[in-house]
């Protein structure tokens, strides 16, 4: 299970063994049962999860209205993010909608790793770089394409997600009403 | 110390200073070492800085002035943000992945911004001791705003972002065409009309 991090982690920076080592002996295995909150409102996260199989949703509310702002699946990362940086108490709910196995990394010990060198601070400017750039591309895709563009993208780049997750958490995810979802969906399987 | 950086006024580096102290504690000193590697660059108002499809090669620290950030979407734009002093400003995925840039960034008053290029930075990462780190922190710092800005995004109505925006940056009602504003806060120009038209109502 420890591949899929060395893969994960050479899309950001090359590691020799030795460095692999290091990552490998602060990382440990857990698992979740589907529809498991792992992280609630309120609650200050202290740990990431390096997922190896299933799907989770970081959701919060208005009212009474869930609104799903990320989806994470295999060779992702899960967590509730911005609680751990900042410490602050969860915004989110990290809930699991399959179960999930993952590694977990906690945050005194990942601490630790980036305080130790400076090469693992670089490291971890990469890992924040790329949660940076996936925020921005969604935020300006949303700007850019109209919902159907959207759509259309989506389903196209993420056909496994259309079908291990519930219509109406898809929909939340990409800002559009289930009902104007539904039509879409239509639309594009009458195109085909 | 740069000789571009002896004739500046010293309120510049104030911002400079209060920018890289939220994300570490830095004396004056670490902070005219850093500065070696930036420039500072002037700009006429209704300048473009950053044209789209063109790599965006700086990170800018706004130290007099204004700077709009918008995405062209088909024949129209939405302004993503209205940098004044002390603001950092650029075309961050164009930055950041080395691509061609997606937005625009234009100055709206005459502007001066300390700017650091791409290879200076990470040079400047790399030889400063606390470099690493900084660098580290800074991106966490660009990461948690966004996600607060997407978070309020979705929670809040439009009423409560005018509001909210109003409250925070009043003199932007001076600096910034109310059709600026509306688009950048996501709001219809007539809704902004009316929202601010009532918040003059509710003073009296």
């Amino acid at each position: 299970m420890l591949e899929e991090v060395r893969q994960f982690i050479n899309q950001h920076t090359e590691l020799t063994d030795e460095e692999f080592q290091t990552i490998a002996s602060i990382v440990h295995p857990v698992s979740f049962d589907k529809r498991i909150k792992v992280v609630d409102i309120g609650e200050v996260a202290t740990t990431l999860y390096f997922v190896l199989k299933g799907i989770s949703r970081r959701y919060f509310y208005r009212g009474k209205h869930e609104v799903i702002t990320h989806l994470v699946r295999e060779n992702g990362i899960m967590g509730s993010v911005i609680s751990f940086l900042t410490g602050e108490p969860s915004k989110y709910v990290l809930e699991t909608i399959e179960p999930v196995t993952a590694l977990a990394v906690s945050k005194t010990d990942l601490e630790a790793l980036f305080l130790s060198d400076k090469k693992w601070e670089k490291f971890g400017r990469r890992i924040l770089t790329s949660f940076f750039l996936q925020i921005e591309y969604h935020n300006l895709d949303n700007i850019r394409f109209s919902t159907k563009e959207r759509f259309i993208n989506f389903m196209k780049q993420n056909p496994d997600l259309v079908l291990r997750v519930p219509q109406k958490y898809l929909a939340s995810y990409l800002e559009i009403q289930p009902e104007t979802f539904s039509r879409l969906k239509h639309l594009m399987v009458k195109e085909k | 110390m740069n000789k571009a950086f002896a004739v500046l006024d010293p309120i510049y580096l104030e911002y400079a200073q209060k920018y890289l102290g939220r994300f570490m504690p830095i004396t004056r000193d670490e902070l005219i070492d850093l500065l070696q590697y930036c420039e500072i660059r002037k700009f006429d108002k209704r300048t473009i800085i950053v044209k789209e499809g063109e790599v965006d090669n700086y990170l800018n620290l706004v130290v007099r002035g204004l700077v709009r950030k918008y995405l062209p979407v088909k024949k129209d734009e939405v302004i993503l943000q209205l940098a004044t002093e002390g603001h950092v400003v650029q075309s961050e995925i164009s930055f950041l992945t080395r691509t061609p840039s997606m937005v625009v960034l234009e100055t709206l008053e005459p502007t001066i911004l300390v700017s650091l290029t791409y290879d200076k930075m990470e040079e400047a990462l790399g030889k400063f001791p606390k470099g690493e780190r900084l660098g580290r922190l800074i991106l966490t710092g660009m990461f948690i705003k966004k996600d607060e800005n997407r978070y309020n995004r979705l929670l809040k109505s439009t009423r409560e972002r005018f509001y909210e925006y109003i409250e925070h940056h009043p003199h932007m009602l001076q600096r910034v065409s109310q059709k600026y504003l509306a688009s950048y806060l996501q709001i219809k120009p007539e809704t902004f009309s009316r929202l601010k038209a009532l918040m003059a109502k509710r003073k009296k």
